[in-house]
């Protein structure tokens, strides 16, 4: 407790808590190391400093080759102590690499040089202290918050990826990073301990403006949290928007982009999509896959990768272009969400949504295909 | 080895101004194009000095300017562009043009011919391509930083720096990628020559660990460095293709390439070049601690085989730089275990120096404070390597300032004070002068202060969370930020203070003898400096090199005659 006030930064989340007690034995266990060799060395200088500096003269020290057994000793103590650190360390990386279960997933995409939060009720959050990519990002609608905010005491999972460069979200409070890397969904947790505010940086260079590519984490209690949610407090001077939860833009993205046309549950050309989160399913030529989040990323963005077993190849790509990472997001979120019977149902007689391919998609060469197992 | 070595007789001529006696390698032609096409490795060495205390100033000011611009926390004389290209510049001069041929290049250049007892080097001709491949390297990384600048950090991770970055990251990867092959060929002469030019009687158990480190380095910069090469080679085609609009996405994940495949290639050879920056500064301090406590090495075999045990595990160990980069658990959990493996041996080295210092007769003459210096600041340096290889505290660790500190320990702790250490101690064998005492005390304790100073409050910066590469920091940091450029002051004046006294050695110092510490390496044996053959007679090697309580050189002469 009184390092904590006095050269420890805050400990504000579980996981802190594990990483300081390795830092901490480690630097414990180490500096006894240190200054044991210190002492001999400054033990040995002053008593067997020459007498008389600059003489040579038949030099009268003792003619010691080395020991086996010390050797042997510091050989074998230093490796079963560095082994033991390992472990150590490894149960701690273990348990700040896997969040639990039931955790809600909050996106976080990076952008020189900012970072954008979607909460998975829709709330919209923008961090960085570069004023001047704001205004382009947001297009003067007022989404910026500025703050992320977040409940104590309740496991979040950060799921995280970039539309350009390398970033990395580093909240040292709560002693947990992660890269965010273009074209990957990467995963992290928090479980905020204490309510306060904290430092968010980026920790992987990304240009001009890395060092203002910062922002506030905000824990609060459960029940400000549920507010913030709904939008009876903000935190800055923007607009805490409440547009529909992710998943339901998605679906409207899903709307939009024309999905439906071939994902669709009476005449469907490609596989339905209801409970699919997860779940193990056989691909063409062999092999099965799980679909995860990244899974569901790369058939939209590359859908010819890995096609499903029974279905042909006939899904335009969704390049950056056409899907933005943030839509891609929400479409994803909308995919996960999908229960039995949930798919909407296409009418033909409807007409293609504003902004749908005004070409329709080649017709498959095979129409044999049913319900997919 | 037994203890019973006879004292011998020189086998030097009686008379030896009955012979017309040769003439120092400084006085073997005194025209510019004698030592532009000389193949002799000494003026070959000394070239590579002159260019390489160029590069360090260039390096070391980049260096004051970003310590400069941190003393505020919004940045106090650049922007933040320019604050990029600053500490770019700073990574790039004083690694590949400063640290990587540092005591490679200069001092294995000048002493490992002469400690095995070699005429020269066993190809002296590429030894000369290698200056001249490294002259043009340097100039090609030189004008890209000043014509538009480079502003990726040496590290040059893409996509960012093959798309998004629109400075000279092209001349500046393709300097790169010359200067590797001067690597590469001063790494294979030292190898070929330790293997086939040693004299009669030097046998590896008999050979210094100066040239057992150097030994271990070459073997890296051989097998790494092309690495290397075609990482920069990839990373420059991408980059060109993007600025010529015609994009082949090699590491770029908008064209489906691979950025952690960039990351695993180039921390293959910048890991194991972390070793070529740190083995042979390892060498030196063997050779003087031995000198200056008057002691055989504790645990020779020790020593000199955890060079090359570092040198082989250091090539595995590579993406711990990639624990936070997204690869997988278990890729994790090997990487962090070899990297636990990679610390033993430097933990025997530093065991062994402290007990050669045991029952000695020390003397603080300049290269052994450097030395001494070395110990305590390669300790620490190493000691904060272990929460980086430790995969919980790395997470916290990771980019911050906590990993700047550890690797300035390492790399200017270590290296450059082995640098330091080796230009004093070999100082009057190559210039046959002698530097001030006095001064050369004051100058070498600046430094190791500075050091201390500049660096230790980083560690703290780092633990509460300061990321590396920012310019703009919460001002609770400042005050820390501020020492730490202090401490810069200290170094700047130290380094000053090294400057003048050397510089005036020339023209006011003592004339040294031909061993004025009483070493027992065969360099000692040689006229100071140097004939340009380095020995009248092929010498016979007749004992270990660091018989120092039997009082006896290398060939079995008494060592204490100056």
């Amino acid at each position: 407790m009184i390092l904590q006030h006095t050269i420890m930064p805050e400990q504000a989340s579980d996981m802190a808590w594990h990483v300081d007690n390795v830092i901490w034995f480690i630097t414990a266990v180490t500096g006894i190391t240190g200054i044991g060799v210190y002492l001999a060395m400054l033990v040995f200088c002053i008593a067997y400093r020459r007498r008389t500096p600059n003489a040579l003269g038949p030099a009268p020290t003792p003619r010691i080759l080395g020991s086996h057994s010390l050797e042997l000793a510091w050989t074998v103590l230093p490796l079963l102590l560095f082994l033991g650190i390992f472990g150590w360390g490894a149960w701690v990386y273990n348990k700040a690499l896997h969040p639990p279960a039931d955790a809600p997933e909050i996106y976080v995409v990076g952008k020189q040089w900012m970072w954008k939060i979607q909460y998975p009720g829709g709330q919209r959050v923008i961090l960085g202290q570069n004023s001047l990519a704001y205004s382009q990002d947001i297009g003067g609608e007022g989404f910026f918050e500025g703050v992320m905010v977040l409940p104590v005491n309740q496991p979040v999972k950060i799921v995280i990826t970039s539309e350009d460069v390398i970033h990395d979200f580093g909240v040292p409070a709560f002693r947990q990073k992660i890269d965010a890397v273009p074209g990957q969904y990467r995963a992290t947790w928090y479980q905020p301990t204490k309510i306060g505010t904290y430092d968010i940086f980026c920790d992987q260079y990304c240009g001009t403006n890395h060092s203002l590519m910062v922002g506030k984490i905000m824990v609060v209690s459960e029940k400000d949290y549920q507010d913030w949610l709904d939008g009876k407090w903000k935190t800055g001077p923007g607009k805490n928007s409440v547009d529909g939860s992710l998943a339901h833009q998605g679906r409207q993205l899903f709307q939009k982009l024309n999905c439906i046309q071939c994902h669709d549950t009476q005449k469907s050309k490609a596989p339905v999509l209801e409970e699919i989160f997860n779940t193990r399913r056989p691909l063409k030529g062999g092999g099965t896959v799980i679909a995860d989040d990244n899974y569901l990323r790369e058939s939209i963005r590359r859908p010819r990768a890995k096609v499903r077993e029974g279905w042909e190849p006939i899904m335009p790509a969704f390049g950056p272009d056409k899907v933005s990472e943030e839509d891609l997001i929400k479409v994803i979120a909308y995919i996960k969400s999908l229960k039995k019977g949930e798919m909407p149902v296409r009418t033909d007689d409807a007409p293609a949504p504003i902004g749908a391919p005004t070409e329709p998609p080649p017709p498959p060469k095979t129409t044999d295909g049913g319900t997919p197992k | 080895m037994s203890t019973t070595i006879e004292p011998r007789v020189h086998e030097q001529p009686e008379h030896p101004e009955a012979h017309p006696a040769h003439v120092s390698y400084l006085q073997d032609g005194y025209s510019i194009w004698s030592w532009l096409f000389t193949v002799d490795h000494k003026r070959i060495g000394i070239l590579y000095l002159v260019f390489l205390t160029l590069f360090f100033a260039v390096g070391g000011t980049f260096a004051g300017l970003v310590r400069l611009n941190l003393i505020s926390p919004h940045g106090a004389i650049l922007d933040n562009d320019t604050y990029n290209k600053t500490f770019t510049a700073h990574g790039v001069v004083m690694l590949f043009l400063f640290l990587i041929p540092s005591i490679p290049a200069m001092m294995g250049n000048f002493f490992v011919p002469i400690m095995v007892g070699a005429k020269d080097m066993a190809f002296p001709k590429l030894n000369i391509a290698s200056w001249y491949v490294w002259m043009l390297g340097s100039f090609v990384a030189i004008w890209a930083l000043i014509t538009g600048g480079l502003d990726t950090g040496w590290t040059l991770y893409p996509p960012y720096s093959s798309r998004f970055s629109h400075t000279n990251v092209v001349p500046g990867v393709f300097g790169v990628f010359i200067l590797g092959f001067s690597s590469i060929m001063t790494g294979l002469n030292i190898l070929v020559t330790i293997h086939r030019m040693r004299a009669p009687g030097m046998t590896w158990g008999r050979l210094p660990l100066f040239c057992w480190a150097m030994y271990a380095t070459s073997l890296i910069q051989l097998l790494a460095t092309p690495v290397l090469a075609i990482t920069v080679a990839l990373l420059g085609i991408e980059a060109a293709s993007n600025a010529l609009g015609t994009p082949i996405g090699i590491f770029d994940p908008a064209m489906d390439g691979d950025p952690i495949l960039f990351q695993h290639m180039f921390w293959f050879y910048s890991h194991p070049a972390v070793y070529i920056m740190i083995i042979p500064g390892m060498g030196v301090v063997s050779e003087i601690l031995t000198c200056f406590s008057r002691k055989n090495i504790f645990g020779y075999t020790a020593v000199a085989w955890s060079s090359v045990g570092i040198a082989v595990i250091g090539f595995l160990v590579w993406a711990h730089h990639m624990f936070v980069a997204g690869i997988s658990y278990y890729a994790a959990l090997l990487f962090s275990f070899l990297t636990m493996l990679v610390a033993v041996p430097s933990a025997i080295k530093v065991f062994n120096w402290t007990s050669t210092l045991y029952r000695g007769q020390i003397s603080f003459q300049a290269p052994m404070i450097f030395a001494l210096g070395f110990l305590v600041l390669f300790t620490i340096g190493g000691l904060t390597g272990i929460p980086l290889a430790t995969l919980g505290s790395d997470i916290h660790f990771h980019d911050t300032y906590y990993v700047v500190a550890h690797f300035h320990f390492v790399m200017v702790g270590g290296m450059v004070l082995a640098y330091l250490g080796a230009l004093h101690y070999w100082w009057p064998k190559m210039f046959g002068v002698m530097y001030s005492d006095f001064w050369s005390r004051i100058g070498s304790i600046l430094i190791i202060v500075g050091y201390i100073l500049t660096f230790m409050p980083q560690f703290w910066l780092g633990y509460h969370g300061m990321p590396r590469r920012y310019p703009n920091y919460p001002p609770e940091f400042q005050f820390l930020n501020i020492m730490s450029t202090a401490g810069y002051t200290v170094q700047l004046a130290g380094f000053l203070t090294i400057a003048t006294y050397l510089t005036l050695s020339f023209f006011t110092g003592k004339k040294a003898g031909t061993n004025p510490w009483g070493a027992t390496g065969l360099e000692w044996e040689t006229a100071t400096p140097p004939i340009t053959h380095n020995f009248e007679h092929t010498p016979r090697v007749v004992c270990g090199p660091y018989e120092y309580s039997l009082n006896l050189t290398q060939t079995g002469g008494r060592a204490d005659v100056r």
